[in-house]
């Protein structure tokens, strides 16, 4: 596909289009310094997320998760919000309302999450062989948590690859006609 | 690949948005083609150069284009 399909777009669609190119959002990333804090800052929720949920299983605390999620959870919805609106929705649009940049573009942020993931794992594994082999044992209460850390990770790598490699606005210099 | 897409663009009194809107493709994919950070499709350029109602080679080129004033009045020095 070269050109957006428009014969089988529906209204889902075209919201959603409508929703990524809100203009409303520019300010909060305008520079790539702005995108790399945005990014920072959803990876720091995303590990309080974690922790408080983690935390608050391994120690019975349903309070503790109550009250994360309802603090943490709206944050982290935002910052989500911002990072799709700064890469136009290439991650969260169906293909069919991306043009043919827009796809080469996902396909290059998914191929480089992916080797960021791959190394992510490879590290984790050492790192965990290692302590591993250090204490003599691997407790396998710690399988869950880190299956769970693995699993969210894999599955946000690409959105903040997406952030962090998206570009600057462009000023339409013809504007307004 | 270069591309005179710009200027004609500018001379023509089209948006990128709405350029954009008329050829299926998202406005940034235009201004990322003009500043030569992406090479369209044949198809793509294709739907471009009919937009503008001109020749594909009159907007994408493999070589440099001359500046349109030497095209115009030929080179003077």
């Amino acid at each position: 596909m070269t050109t957006r399909q428009l014969d089988r777009v529906t209204r889902y669609d075209r919201r959603m289009v409508q929703i990524m190119n809100n203009p409303a959002g520019r300010p909060l990333y305008a520079t790539a310094a702005r995108r790399r804090g945005l990014v920072a800052a959803h990876i720091a929720l995303t590990a309080a997320l974690l922790a408080v949920l983690l935390g608050g299983i391994a120690e019975r605390l349903p309070w503790l998760i109550l009250g994360g999620v309802v603090v943490l959870l709206p944050l982290w919805c935002f910052a989500t919000g911002a990072i799709n609106g700064c890469t136009r929705g290439l991650l969260e649009l169906r293909a069919r309302m991306l043009d043919e940049r827009q796809l080469a573009d996902r396909h290059r942020v998914q191929a480089r999450a992916h080797r960021l993931s791959v190394a992510g794992l490879f590290g984790a594994v050492v790192a965990l062989g290692a302590i591993g082999a250090v204490q003599g044992e691997f407790r396998s209460a710690a399988l869950l948590p880190v299956l769970v850390v693995v699993l969210v990770t894999l599955w946000l790598m690409p959105l903040w690859t997406a952030g962090l490699t998206a570009r600057d606005e462009m000023t339409d210099d013809v504007a307004g006609l | 690949m270069h591309n005179r897409l710009a200027m004609v663009r500018a001379e023509r009194k089209v948006s990128r948005q709405s350029l954009a809107e008329a050829v299926g493709a998202h406005y940034q994919t235009i201004g990322y083609i003009e500043r030569g950070e992406y090479n369209p499709s044949l198809d793509l350029a294709l739907r471009i150069a009919g937009f503008f109602r001109l020749p594909v080679e009159a907007l994408f080129s493999l070589e440099p284009f001359r500046p349109l004033t030497d095209e115009v009045y030929g080179r003077t020095s």
